[in-house]
């Protein structure tokens, strides 16, 4: 590939630089392999941290126990987030989980069962171009998915334009850790063990040095704000969980 | 057409999630294609396909139409 001539149409692949339109390929070859395997992987890379993570999303979120909430998932596939919303919320809670991973939503679907009935609906789209009407859902959440989207300000635009007025924009992410000592055995951590445990556990360790190194290169929590913003949404805040390991982004559509 | 493969196609898929889904280049609305199990985009000139239930909005998994 010629970097010269292609620059502004590069992203980012983990720490490669790669073709925009490429990017979306190699992520999706990432999570093809991984799918099966991932909530016992995000278990063992988070230390079981990432269900504390989703269960504090819900609760920021709220959902209505009584009144009508539609809600939108996006990189949701295994329904991890979904469910949880589904259980925090009442009979006339909705969720859409819009994956752009096919392998995901079958995942989340099987888990899904008929416990929620026609509460839950499953979309293989993209988010950068979702399938959905103007202001069609009273919020939208992304865990984990954002930093894999390789344009993320028209992902967060898009975001915006399906919300309703008065809807909210939540975003659940890895922040890049900048304690220099804490750096280094998260790092230590990060590039060796996590891969070593993808490999154990799903037979492959390249998915996940690809997981780690995203982590590194997504921006840091006040550039994200600022992202957020440039979207439209207003009163944008953020908040760290577990030492600041993950942060949760919202926003609102006033 | 064999209606049990028409059945399997659409197994699951809420009628009420077809009439919200829009085409994600034009945005707007779309025709389902019971038979074939699919959603025309006329504007897009597009059938995007719906696979165990679950509609494929993608435009690079979507048949083109022509004319």
């Amino acid at each position: 590939m010629n970097i010269e001539t292609q620059q502004t149409q590069n992203t980012h692949f983990g720490f490669s630089t790669v073709e925009l339109g490429e990017k979306q390929a190699l992520v999706n070859n990432v999570f093809h392999k991984v799918a099966m395997r991932y909530d016992v992987m995000n278990d063992l890379m988070s230390f079981g941290l990432h269900r504390i993570w989703k269960n504090t999303l819900v609760s920021m979120l709220r959902p209505s126990k009584t009144r009508e909430f539609k809600h939108l998932d996006v990189a949701g596939g295994t329904g991890d987030v979904a469910f949880r919303i589904l259980d925090a919320g009442g009979s006339k809670t909705h969720v859409s989980i819009l994956d752009v991973n096919g392998d995901m939503l079958n995942v989340g679907r099987e888990r899904a069962g008929s416990k929620y009935g026609n509460r839950i609906d499953f979309i293989e789209a993209n988010a950068e171009s979702l399938p959905l009407p103007d202001n069609s859902y009273d919020a939208y959440t992304i865990a984990f998915g954002i930093r894999n989207v390789p344009r993320i300000d028209t992902a967060l635009e898009e975001a915006y334009r399906v919300i309703k007025r008065g809807g909210q924009l939540m975003v659940l992410e890895f922040t890049p850790v900048d304690t220099p000592v804490l750096d280094k055995i998260y790092d230590a951590f990060s590039f060796t063990a996590i891969p070593a445990m993808g490999k154990m556990i799903t037979g492959d360790g390249e998915p996940y040095r690809y997981l780690v190194e995203s982590i590194r290169r997504f921006p840091r929590p006040e550039a994200f704000a600022r992202m957020i913003g440039t979207a439209g949404f207003k009163c944008v805040n953020y908040r760290a969980l577990s030492g600041g390991i993950v942060n949760i982004h919202s926003g609102w559509k006033l | 057409m064999n209606s049990e493969i028409t059945f399997e196609r659409n197994r699951g898929i809420d009628p009420k999630l077809l009439e919200l889904i829009v085409c994600p280049l034009t945005k707007a609305t779309l025709e389902y294609d019971a038979v074939r199990g699919e959603l025309i985009s006329r504007a897009a000139k597009l059938a995007y396909p719906i696979r165990d239930g679950i509609p494929i909005m993608l435009v690079d998994e979507a048949r083109k139409l022509e004319g």
